[in-house]
């Protein structure tokens, strides 16, 4: 749906909303935090796995949304805009906080973890079909902050290697690395989570 | 080409590209397909979390008081 399509609910288009927020009418401005909150709040958390945190996060995202609003010149989505804008206000709270986004050390070789899995010549059940969305959530809650991270930003929300590498200061190797490393960590989860279930029902 | 020389280039490859001997590897090796497979499967599911929950009262609220602090928000034009 494009921008100029989206009707709010008082009746004007988003587009509408958006010239006019950024002229500071305050009504439109909060017509365009309810139809963009749960987006952002949604990235929030997934990035943080904290409500309190993902909470305080989206109130600064809108702040500065109402602040920079009036730089917005159409020429990606606002969703587009507003979600950059909301990424980089998660990554500063998490670069303060200094928590490990990617590791700078990382390079071509594995580590040791990351080596041939001792189970080569072994075959297990595939995980196809065996995923609901309850325990992927649970699974990338998870996750170490940092393979969270890439793995909202790559698989979730869909940003490319390259911008990721821009966002994080980092290679796109060690992007495609750690993502790797974040699936791999998945998937042992969920592998964990089936057997889990299993042994219950028996 | 062995299974850890393939899953050593794995996260290079996944998403497209590759030699050819990576690919036959790939193509012959059940154990890595399995894997691959289970990668990509994991990468589609994340699709599936499409955002579900809207943040409580308490951040609108902390965002029009932090507007009206700053003095930013200008009164809402009717256009009766």
């Amino acid at each position: 749906m494009t921008t100029a399509k989206k009707t709010l609910a008082n009746g004007i288009s988003e587009h509408e909303a958006i010239q006019r927020a950024q002229r500071g009418d305050a009504e439109s401005f909060e017509a365009l935090y309810g139809l963009h909150k749960r987006r952002v709040y949604s990235l929030c958390l997934r990035m943080t796995g904290n409500t309190a945190e993902a909470e305080d996060l989206t109130q600064e995202a809108f702040l500065q949304l109402y602040r920079k609003i009036a730089t917005f010149r159409g020429e990606s989505a606002f969703s587009t805009w507003l979600h950059r804008l909301a990424v980089n206000v998660v990554l500063m709270h998490l670069r303060k906080k200094g928590l490990p986004e990617v590791s700078l050390e990382e390079t071509m070789e594995p580590q040791q973890e990351d080596g041939p899995k001792k189970d080569l010549g072994t075959r297990d059940n595939v995980l196809a079909g065996s995923i609901d969305r309850v325990n992927l959530e649970r699974a990338v809650e998870s996750l170490p902050p940092g393979y969270r991270i890439i793995f909202v930003l790559h698989d979730v929300e869909g940003y490319e290697h390259n911008e990721i590498a821009e966002m994080l200061g980092c290679s796109i190797g060690n992007s495609k690395s750690q993502l790797h490393k974040a699936r791999m960590k998945l998937r042992d989860l969920l592998r964990q989570s089936r057997a889990e279930k299993a042994a219950n029902r028996r | 080409m062995t299974c850890a020389e393939f899953q050593k280039v794995l996260p290079y490859i996944i998403e497209g590209g590759g030699s050819d001997e990576e690919q036959h590897h790939l193509e012959t090796c059940p154990v890595c397909s399995d894997l691959v497979a289970d990668l990509r499967y994991i990468a589609e599911c994340a699709k599936l979390l499409v955002p579900m929950e809207d943040p409580s009262p308490r951040v609108w609220n902390g965002i029009q008081k932090a507007l009206d602090r700053e003095g930013l928000a200008k009164p809402a034009r009717r256009n009766f």
